[in-house]
């Protein structure tokens, strides 16, 4: 499944995939209070029917309001309710212009409807649908490659990219990761020289640094650390310091071009 | 309000009830040295201490006084992490400490951190995020909670005098700022951005919890303002959420606080125009609640860049005038200064470098470049959503001249998803991903808008620590490396460091009682006393 556009998945797979990469939280509306009643997908489904039949004229498709009924979503019964307590009485008060002939169970699945939209406007957050950053130019995504991006400097499409896409999982993963590369998969690390007060220079792997101390690991996988006191002289390799450097310079075009042009490398 | 202190901590009460005592009016206005009586040590905002005892020559001498862990279950319900980090400022008065977070409050003695009493609430829910601290007048203690209540506890014991409800759970509103006390009123904000809900603040009286006045973050309609907003309903339900700090001008009798995004927060499209007044500095009447003036430092924000950082207040020279000025280094990596009498801009400057403005206005408010909104295949951003700076509050020292701001440079990539695609998108409709930051310290100069000194904080791709500078030429700061760092202020150079079990989430506070001068600080559950004492024959 790795050759495939993100377009071309089943959704549940697509959301699985992004979900994977985003915090739990950030799936559920943050807000909200603790005792409001939990969706239950089967009563939502049939209040959507008895929506259908009897509210979307007025309320519109999707429940946030039409030319002659207000935004369901946002109106303080239906945010209240609770299977039926604030939107059965609503809809008696205003009885000439709602239907009287609904009953007990069907005002109680309108209500499951009615919070299931609400949860998904609250939960707006996170993509429920794929992203397609798929809307470049490949062959102008090329010349930036070999020209102004400079990327050919450290990467080929027959060498280190041969085969990119069937190790990415989706284009919009790609976008990132040629925007924000980590070293994760790759076999190139930070390395860094420390010059101590006496003694010689000592190189190795990073491990930490901040402005007070540095540690490393060196090439008989020795852990090394230092303290950053005053003459101790520190030179760190960054092999990602031009990319950071590139994020001042790329256009959103480019960006596009370059995504469309490093998919196509199957 | 449930109280978990057990008998023998009832007893220590009583021991103590003297030393907590009545917090006067006056305290408010002209704090003394021995207390740190609001969320920002005074009304300016300038988290500056005259106190000296510590300074740049002996901070090496600066020791560990005490430490304090909290201990707390986790929310009853409701969002939101559920261990306990220290984001709000503790309120020094009369020897105690009061630190919250989320539902609970610990009353502690400020020279040992020896708890006296913890009060819980039991939540119906809200968004736990975090919690920015008390006020205290009177024997009153006031905190708001993620349950959308404002609370009064006996500053004794804990105890509940009243509760009174500030926002609506329903709308997915919450609370998380700290009050403010200004003369007979307890001025609080809110929070909440899941749908679409309008920001307002409000105040209320200390005794009674009554409500005194509340203002709304939107224009009236037919005003000239409205006119920033497709329809009065897209303004209703508009957003501008208020859980910064405030500060307050004695003199001029005005209240400052910034506001939150525009809702929805992403997908602008249906909002178009200004937007007001999100995204804005505002001056009230603390008494009516009426508007003086707004500037607003993000028309038309589509990248969830509240404008709700510290406005702060010092009185300064330009082009040779002295003038009373509001300063504030926005989320959206701008730095503005403003005549606080009114509201107009005397400079705005980048402090960290963006790329989502094509200009100034001629009223010195940035203008957004469309092609930086966010869009369906994405759009390279920067600063990203958590900002050139957030809540972290910044400090600015008169002795200096200087506005401190821990700040980030960050880029993402916001995206426009197609959820809720129909001609009227909610929520948010949109959010940013990824990205790659620095973390640096800046001292400006508030008459150039240039950083006098940066110091870059290496290892730190982001930091959560406030600041706090001196009268002792100090300046005290955190990394995301777990260091908290005392400056000189003047050069931005290290001069001290300790290292704790987590990186600084909070602003650090000063007091003196006894001599010793005390710089506490939190980091995640822990609080850090740290310690000085004067020198013999000095007060």
């Amino acid at each position: 499944m790795t050759a495939m556009r993100p377009h071309h998945r089943g959704l549940l797979a697509f959301i699985i995939a992004v979900g994977g990469l985003l915090p739990p939280a950030m799936l559920r509306a943050q807000g909200g209070p603790a005792d409001r009643q939990k969706v239950d997908p089967a009563a939502a489904a049939r209040g959507r029917t008895v929506y259908a039949a009897h509210c979307i004229n007025c309320h519109g498709s999707s429940a946030k309001g039409g030319p002659n009924g207000p935004d369901l979503i946002r109106s303080t019964a239906a945010l209240r309710d609770r299977l039926g307590s604030h939107i059965g009485p609503a809809m008696r008060a205003a009885a000439g212009s709602h239907p009287a002939t609904l009953t007990a169970e069907q005002i109680v699945d309108l209500s499951q409807f009615l919070r299931e939209r609400v949860e998904a406007v609250a939960r707006n957050r996170t993509p429920t649908a794929p992203i397609d950053v798929l809307t470049g130019d490949p062959e102008a995504g090329r010349t930036y490659f070999f020209g102004a991006g400079r990327c050919s400097t450290c990467h080929s499409p027959t060498g280190d990219f041969a085969g990119l896409r069937s190790r990415t999982p989706d284009a919009l993963t790609l976008q990132q990761r040629f925007l924000f590369p980590t070293l994760t998969r790759s076999e190139k690390r930070v390395e860094v020289t420390v010059t101590p007060l006496s003694g010689a220079p000592v190189s190795g792997t990073l491990v930490r640094v901040d402005n007070f101390r540095v540690s490393l690991r060196d090439a008989s996988g020795d852990y090394r650390a230092f303290s950053r006191v005053p003459g101790v002289k520190v030179e760190i390799r960054d092999p990602l310091t031009a990319h950071r450097d590139l994020l001042d310079e790329y256009t959103d075009d480019a960006i596009h071009d370059v995504v469309a042009y490093l998919w196509s490398l199957k | 309000m449930r109280i978990a202190a057990a008998l023998l901590l009832v007893v220590l009460v009583a021991i103590h009830a003297d030393a907590q005592g009545v917090v006067a009016p006056s305290a408010l206005t002209q704090p003394a040295t021995d207390s740190w009586p609001m969320y920002n040590g005074d009304y300016s905002g300038r988290r500056f201490s005259p106190l000296m005892i510590v300074n740049s020559s002996n901070v090496q001498s600066l020791s560990l006084g005490w430490t304090h862990r909290i201990t707390a279950e986790g929310p009853a319900g409701g969002g939101g992490s559920t261990s306990a980090v220290i984001k709000g400022t503790p309120v020094v008065v009369n020897g105690v400490l009061y630190v919250t977070i989320p539902d609970h409050v610990w009353a502690l003695d400020a020279r040992s951190g020896r708890e006296l009493w913890h009060a819980t609430w039991p939540s119906r829910g809200g968004w736990h995020i975090g919690n920015r601290g008390v006020a205290v007048l009177g024997t009153s203690v006031y905190v708001s909670t993620p349950d959308c209540h404002l609370l009064a506890l006996d500053n004794r014991t804990g105890k509940e005098k009243w509760r009174t409800e500030i926002c609506d759970l329903d709308q997915f509103y919450y609370a998380s700022a700290a009050p403010l006390i200004v003369k007979n009123h307890v001025i609080v904000g809110v929070s909440g951005d899941d749908l679409d809900i309008p920001g307002y603040i409000e105040s209320h009286d200390p005794e009674t919890g009554a409500m005194q006045w509340r203002w709304y973050t939107h224009p009236e309609p037919g005003t000239p303002e409205a006119k920033t907003w497709p329809s009065i309903e897209a303004m209703r339900h508009g957003g501008g959420m208020t859980w910064g700090s405030t500060t307050y001008d004695p003199e001029l009798n005005l209240i400052y606080f910034g506001t939150g995004n525009p809702q929805p927060v992403i997908n602008g499209r249906k909002r178009q125009g200004d937007n007001l007044y999100t995204e804005s500095s505002v001056a009230l009447n603390p008494d009516t609640g009426k508007l003086a003036w707004y500037f607003q430092s993000s028309p038309h924000d589509t990248h969830d860049w509240d404008a709700t950082q510290t406005p702060v207040l010092f009185d300064g020279t330009i082009d040779g005038e002295p003038r009373k000025l509001l300063a504030q280094a926005a989320r959206n990596g701008w730095f503005f200064v403003l005549d606080r009498q009114t509201g107009r801009n005397i400079s705005s400057t980048e402090y960290v470098k963006t790329n989502w403005t094509s200009d100034l206005d001629a009223k010195g408010q940035p203008i957004p470049n469309p092609r930086k909104e966010p869009q369906v295949d994405g759009a390279l951003v920067s600063p990203n959503q958590a900002g050139g700076q957030n809540w972290p509050p910044p400090s600015f020292s008169p002795e200096t001249g200087l506005f401190y701001v821990n700040a980030t440079r960050a880029f993402s990539v916001y995206y426009l998803y197609e959820n809720e695609n129909d001609d009227k998108p909610q929520g948010w409709g949109g959010n940013d991903r990824g990205g790659w930051s620095e973390a640096m310290l800046l001292g400006l100069d508030y008459q150039t808008g240039k950083a006098r000194w940066r110091f870059s904080w290496e290892g730190s791709p982001t930091t959560r620590s406030g600041l706090l500078s001196t009268a002792g030429n100090l300046l005290f700061a955190g990394d995301s490396a777990n260091n908290f760092v005392a400056f000189d202020a003047a050069q931005g150079v290290p001069l001290w460091r300790a290292g704790l079990h987590a990186s600084i989430t909070n602003g650090p506070i000063t007091y003196q009682l006894d001599g010793i001068q005390y710089i506490v600080v939190a980091a995640n559950d822990t609080l850090y006393a740290f310690a000085a004492t004067a020198p013999a024959g000095q007060p």
